[in-house]
């Protein structure tokens, strides 16, 4: 079955940021999370008397809440959180200079190609190593301009009004279990601000890497994409692999002013014994647009489902999702639209792959209230599988009160066609070949709205795993 | 009986003693699995909204149990001058048939079927004379294979207490060419009533089977609960149909079965226009490779109606292919829910599988959800799945009324259109009148 031995040989998983640096750490908490740990992460950071408060509430609200039994499965991760580091402090202070960054730090994101990065294509850079932001920098034009592009902990203290205007308001931490425990530890992201009118030409980064084994990284971002602004966040992320599970979950909250345009990217690329517990949301105003472009190649099990509540009157919400989940990987993402006002709009398209034991699962809202007068949503969602063994689900929720609304969701569900195949491989290509091309053929809707650089390489990636497969 | 209080949807009408009563006179296999089915019922809670397939009817909210007394079982003359107006009105509207069952409330009243689908072995019977004549048929299939107490509360409170029901069996290789056409009325307000329907085709048997249930308004909450099982062997051809046509104050229950066997046909309708509240659970089973079953659904709510359509597909052999189409239109408060699964279980290969879920809304206030679910778990599969809300679409009526209908006619015609769709993949004789009628009365409602 030469055809069988191509799939197989479509590694797409094999993980090469799986690299791990000598661990050295300032600070850490005991394993584990407790009132302590919580009050410890407060007082590292010197927070204010109202941010703990804030943070022993969450706690109370992340202990009341029962684990979630829908989506992936979370029965182990209980164990897990017993022994994990919820805080881990990489350095003392965060640095504005490259050359400032630890020896070892620095090159963990030189070889993942940070630095070079910046310089090229990128209006600012983030990178956070462990729990902490350790360098954070933004091109002199744009901070020229106001832009606020910092850490979470400075935004707090450089910017207090501004950040307790919107922190916390657009995913309070009652919202699930995972956005109360991410405010009760939270620890580095990102805080934006791009002022009214401000076009960033180009995107900012910010980098997400954690080292350590058994820790948990909990980043914040709060980004305020003020009128008429317009903006792009890429947010990438990696780890070594190893036998013991870790832990990710993020909150990221988003405002998008009138007239507005934010588009925030995310490629995840957890290594495989990550649980990836992602809470993504944004307040989307008058004729603003906001665009969610989520992909999801790593993780054990990744639960995330960005969303947009378009409450002002012609607000859009964009959502493109791509997911792939190789062996003994769940990828449970979507996204969700909530029409809270008339003549909204929005889009979502979903693909996925599932290979081998892999289980890509999208699940989906679209909810229109009453009143969204004129309000249109269109969902589609296509899913391939390559193996025998591989595994799809889908779960769109379609909820709609208003008559004046036109919405419409379509999945399908194929693989890879032996007439697909059998064409390509007549007109002389070899196997391995039609089997890419099929594939990249596949996500090429997706994959032609990312920044080119990762459009390049999500492509090479696809290619090189499949090279020479046939044997 | 203080302990029996305690237990949820145990009421001084429905209980165990009720289940006793209803088991006097049966022979012991059957009274042994309504006391088995008893004990299921009040071993489950009352669904939730907390669970998924309960999440848009809140039974709490919709359901008064404790109000409910059970319905009369005492039959009345097999006198058609008797029947209500409205029973013999649809009846007439009936064509040609193979074969009647008549209810009225809960209790069969009149019985025929052909001479010579009889001398071939078709039996068409009330379910307690087929327990009686028939056991060794019934005692198999009953709430075992299909509907059996464990698949819920109602499943298990419909085998613990069903008054009478139809049994239908088609030997091998028996074509039925005319439908047997099975019609109900209930009057009984307050009442809950509770009936089974058993149909075996054997194998490359084939046969079509119309089931109407119709009432005029009632001023209490009464209950229709219905359980219905449709087994086809090997190469089989079975239409199921049924028609809801209950008054306001109804609450309408029905969780219907499906086992098709190898390359056989198992096709269903269900048409939902009456009652107040209407709960239909379907789960079609494509067992036998090369089965095949077109699943139809068609409803039109108004008022403040509230429908409930729960439905899955498995898919546990390869080969079979599943197609699902419900459409609905919903004016006034009415509310629709649809909640649909595709499963294709492992090994089952060359799956053909779709589901489509389209809404009409005509007021303002109406509201549809919409869950068209896939979980796939074989890779050589074609799946796929839609869904829609939408308005009536505004060139459609201005075509229609540029051609001088009145935007009342206009929007008939549309409604109509968009339903009929349905009906015409199961165009059995007279039921696609009937429903386009029915259809035509609400609108101009």
């Amino acid at each position: 079955m030469p055809q069988n031995e191509v799939i197989q040989g479509l590694e797409l998983d094999e993980y090469k940021y799986g690299f791990v640096d000598e661990e050295k750490h300032v600070f850490r908490t005991q394993p584990g999370l407790s009132e302590e740990v919580v009050r410890q992460i407060s007082a590292q950071k010197e927070e204010p008397e109202w941010m703990l408060e804030f943070r022993l509430k969450a706690l109370q609200i992340y202990e009341s809440k029962p684990m979630p039994t829908w989506g992936g499965d979370l029965s182990k991760l209980e164990e897990t959180l017993d022994e994990i580091y919820f805080y881990v402090r990489p350095q003392d202070r965060m640095e504005r200079s490259w050359d400032d960054v630890p020896e070892n730090i620095k090159n963990t994101f030189e070889r993942l190609g940070i630095p070079e990065a910046e310089q090229k294509v990128l209006a600012g850079v983030g990178a956070q190593y462990e729990s902490e932001m350790v360098y954070h920098s933004l091109k002199e034009e744009w901070e020229s301009k106001g832009v606020i592009f910092d850490s979470i902990e400075d935004g707090l203290k450089n910017h207090p009004e501004l950040f307790r205007k919107y922190f916390g308001t657009v995913i309070p931490s009652a919202d699930n279990k995972f956005s109360a425990m991410n405010s009760a530890v939270w620890s580095g992201g990102s805080f934006v601000y791009i002022p009214k009118g401000v076009e960033l030409e180009t995107p900012l980064q910010a980098y997400f890497r954690v080292n350590q084994e058994r820790m948990g990284q909990f980043e914040r971002t709060l980004i305020i994409a003020d009128e008429g602004s317009r903006a792009h966040y890429i947010e990438g992320c990696t780890a070594p692999t190893y036998s013991t599970e870790s832990f990710h979950s993020g909150v990221i909250e988003i405002v998008v002013n009138r007239g507005a345009h934010f588009r925030y990217t995310t490629i995840q690329n957890w290594s495989n014994n990550m649980y990836n517990l992602v809470t993504q949301r944004a307040l989307v105003h008058e004729h603003a647009t906001m665009e969610w472009l989520d992909g999801n190649l790593g993780s054990k099990l990744t639960m995330k489902y960005p969303s947009c509540y378009l409450v002002g009157e012609g607000a859009h919400g964009n959502i493109l999702s791509i997911a792939y989940a190789g062996d003994g990987q769940h990828q449970d993402t979507g996204g969700k639209v909530i029409h809270a006002a008339p003549r909204t709009t929005s889009s979502i398209v979903s693909k996925s792959i599932s290979k081998g034991t892999g289980r890509s699962s999208y699940r989906g809202l679209c909810k229109v209230y009453d009143g969204a007068v004129g309000a249109k949503s269109n969902v589609e969602c296509d899913a391939l599988l390559i193996n025998e063994t591989s595994r799809t689900d889908t779960y769109p929720y379609i909820e709609i009160e208003e008559k004046r609304s036109n919405i419409g969701h379509e999945a399908t569900v194929s693989k890879v066609g032996d007439e697909q195949l059998f064409y390509l491989m007549s007109r002389g290509m070899s196997e391995e070949e039609a089997m890419a091309l099929i594939v990249r053929g596949f996500i090429e809707p997706i994959a032609k709205q990312l920044p080119l650089e990762y459009a390049v390489e999500l492509n090479r990636l696809i290619e090189l795993e499949m090279e020479g497969s046939v044997g | 009986m203080a302990e029996t209080t305690t237990i949820e949807g145990v009421t001084e009408a429905i209980n165990r003693a009720a289940v006793e009563a209803r088991s006097h006179g049966e022979p012991a296999w059957l009274a042994q699995r309504r006391a088995h089915a008893w004990s299921v019922y009040e071993s489950l809670p009352l669904p939730t909204t907390r669970r998924e397939e309960w999440r848009y009817t809140d039974l709490r909210r919709v359901l008064d149990l404790d109000a409910l007394h059970l319905g009369s079982t005492e039959a009345g003359p097999d006198d058609p001058s008797s029947y209500p107006e409205r029973l013999r009105a649809t009846m007439n509207e009936d064509h040609e048939a193979a074969g009647h069952l008549v209810f009225i409330d809960g209790a069969v009243v009149h019985t025929d079927i052909r001479d010579d689908l009889a001398s071939l072995g078709v039996i068409l019977m009330p379910l307690r004379q087929a327990v009686r004549e028939h056991p060794e048929l019934v005692e198999s299939h009953l709430a075992t294979e299909a509907v059996p107490p464990e698949e819920g509360k109602f499943a298990a409170l419909n085998a613990a207490l069903w008054s009478d029901g139809v049994f239908l069996y088609v030997p091998r290789g028996v074509r039925l060419d005319n439908p047997v056409r099975v019609t109900r009325w209930i009057s009984e307000a307050g009442a809950a009533f509770f009936s089974r329907t058993l149909i075996v085709a054997e194998s490359t048997s084939q046969v079509s089977y119309v089931d109407e249930i119709l009432s005029d308004d009632f001023d209490t909450q009464t209950l229709a609960s219905a359980a219905v099982e449709v087994i086809t062997r090997d190469g089989a051809q079975v239409q199921y149909v049924s028609l809801q046509r209950m008054g306001r104050g109804a609450f309408y229950q029905s969780k219907q079965r499906t086992l098709a066997g190898r390359d056989s046909t198992l096709d269903t309708l269900n048409v939902t226009l009456g009652a107040s509240v209407s709960r239909v659970d379907l789960n079609a089973r494509l067992m036998g490779p090369g089965a095949n079953s077109d699943m139809l659904g068609l409803y039109f709510g108004d008022d403040d109606q509230h429908f409930d359509h729960n439905t899955s597909q498995d898919h546990e052999a390869p080969s079979a292919r599943s197609d699902l189409l419900y459409k609905g239109a919903l004016d006034g408060h009415a509310r629709a829910a649809f909640r649909g699964i595709i499963r294709v279980h492992e090994g089952a290969q060359q799956t053909d599988a779709y589901q489509t879920n389209r809404n009409l809304l005509l007021s303002e206030h109406a509201r549809a959800d919409s869950l068209p679910n896939l979980e796939i778990e074989a890779d050589d599969v074609k799946c796929s799945h839609g869904s829609t809300v939408g308005q009536l679409d505004d060139d459609h009526l201005f075509y229609l009324m540029s051609r001088g209908l009145s935007r009342e006619k206009a929007e008939r015609l549309v409604v109509v259109g968009f339903l009929g769709e349905v009906m015409s993949r199961l165009p059995l004789g007279g039921v696609v009148e009937k429903v386009t009628r029915a259809i035509a009365e609400k609108l101009r409602a």
